[in-house]
């Protein structure tokens, strides 16, 4: 969860007056899976500039708090992959066994959370030495990862538990679990830190959890096999993989207002740091679509390896 | 043992979309064919979900909901087996229908967790008929038995595939 993506309104002008480049997203990362690579997308031309060599199936990504690191899951090879992103070029290997999938970086401490599927744990990378510094059991097969903005709170889909795990960051404790969906996938927490929304895949909708109460306070009917959600200008945008569409709701009233026609199998999907634009990675047709969050509409397209799933914050 | 086993059945009970974590990740295929007639025509063969007559291996399909998202079909085969499918979206306009299969043995199709689209894109007189198929091999743990491997899953995929859209060409072709 990157600062930037919290920034106030006249903290955000600032960090564009200082330094545009660096407010707003000017890449894309996708991990494409089955090609064993990364794309690195130039977000203001939608062109890919760069493919690496990533190896062992990469899935999920994260992005360090400066952006100047990249971190990718790697489940074929059960490894966490270190990437410089300004280099352009893998720096270091981490093992972690089990079977790494979603992935988050901790905002200020130097620390990454690793969910193992198959081991129903989140584990505690040290992003200094690179090495694994604590495990935190959850529920069945977590999934996707996300990290309250304030740093205190980790949620977890647990998705064979149909239900989220709320753990507290300093003690390595799991406080409570929270029932969802069916089979919960990805997960996203708003900027202010008050919601978090999760894609069921099973269930066809998205679950909706007041932070502060801990409880669930809607859900949002989707397309078939719901993904991941992304948030922006009052708006969630989730992507359902077998519909290939990406279903837009209203998230003060939590109802569907549009399904945008996307792509084969849309899967990972983030808003930039100004919500002026929502990427999509489409696994099926090997491109990185571009919507408009405002007029609902796709603007832009690029193409990148063979079957982009980029879980997690992919942008920099 | 008795842990294992029940880990395994607990996976393979819940059908996992995330089996790329053991191992497994989501295979592709694509295949394509140009067949001399309009794409009205060919979708007139193809477009509707409750009549897979046209591929050489179906027997029977049997349904409900007609051509409407959430339609169901079950499939069977001249072999024997069936196979139950969904109809996730379908656009009579653009000519495509996207369709996942809701039940099969392995022993059937060596495949889980399969979703396929088939699209007719018109080409002057002439239209391409596109089938492309995501799904996982029939084994969701490591190390998987030859007989479900990545690539007998792939195999059996593209031949389904080739063989459907070969017999298509010929009953439109030979037929006008």
């Amino acid at each position: 969860m990157p600062g930037l993506a919290r920034c106030r309104v006249a903290l955000c002008a600032l960090a564009l007056n200082g330094a545009g480049s660096a407010a707003i997203a000017s890449e894309a990362l996708t991990t494409n899976q089955p090609a064993d690579s990364l794309s690195f997308v130039d977000l203001a031309t939608m062109k890919e500039v760069v493919r690496i060599e990533i190896g062992g199936k990469p899935a999920g990504i994260a992005l360090s708090p400066d952006r100047t690191k990249a971190y990718v899951t790697a489940p074929d090879s059960k490894e966490l992959v270190e990437v410089d992103a300004t280099a352009r070029r893998v720096t270091r290997h981490l093992v972690l066994g089990g079977a790494p999938l979603g992935i988050a970086a901790h905002p200020t401490r130097p620390e990454l959370y690793v969910a193992d599927w198959f081991a129903h744990k989140i584990i505690v990378v040290d992003t200094t030495k690179l090495a694994v510094i604590a495990e935190i059991p959850v529920g069945q097969s977590p999934s996707g990862i996300a990290i309250t903005p304030d740093g205190k709170l980790l949620f977890s889909a647990d998705r064979d538990s149909n239900s989220v795990s709320i753990v507290d960051i300093a003690t390595r404790t799991r406080l409570q679990s929270v029932a969802v969906g069916e089979r919960p996938f990805g997960i996203t927490i708003d900027d202010e830190g008050t919601r978090a929304y999760t894609a069921n895949v099973k269930s066809d909708d998205v679950t909706v959890i007041d932070i502060a109460a801990r409880k669930v306070i809607g859900r949002v009917a989707t397309g078939r096999r719901p993904y991941a959600v992304a948030l922006a200008r009052g708006r969630g945008f989730v992507t359902d993989q077998y519909g290939g569409t990406v279903t837009v709701f209203d998230q003060v009233k939590l109802v569907p207002i549009k399904t945008i026609e996307a792509c084969d199998h849309p899967e990972g999907i983030a808003t930039d740091t100004l919500a002026a634009n929502v990427y999509v990675a489409c696994w099926g047709d090997d491109v990185l679509l571009r919507l408009d969050p405002g007029a609902l509409t796709v603007t832009g397209k690029a193409t990148v390896g063979d079957g982009p799933r980029a879980f997690g914050k992919f942008l920099r | 043992m008795l842990k294992r086993l029940a880990i395994a059945i607990a996976i393979l009970g819940s059908l996992p979309i995330v089996a790329l974590a053991h191992g497994p990740s989501r295979q592709k295929v694509s295949e394509t064919v140009e067949i001399n007639a309009p794409a009205d025509k060919v979708w007139a063969v193809i477009g509707n979900f409750q009549d897979m007559s046209w591929h050489p291996a179906i027997a029977k399909t049997e349904g409900k909901g007609g051509n409407d998202v959430n339609a169901t079909r079950t499939l069977t085969l001249k072999n024997g087996g069936t196979i139950e499918e969904q109809l996730d979206k379908y656009n009579a306009t653009d000519h495509f229908y996207a369709y996942e299969i809701t039940k099969v043995d392995v022993k059937v199709l060596p495949i889980n967790d399969y979703s396929s689209r088939i699209t007719v894109t018109a080409n002057g007189d002439k239209s391409t008929v596109e089938w492309h198929g995501a799904f996982y091999r029939g084994y969701m743990l490591n190390d998987p038995p030859p007989e479900l491997s990545d690539e007998v899953a792939v195999n059996a995929v593209t031949g389904i595939y080739k063989d459907g859209l070969v017999a298509l060409k010929k009953k439109i072709e030979g037929g006008s």
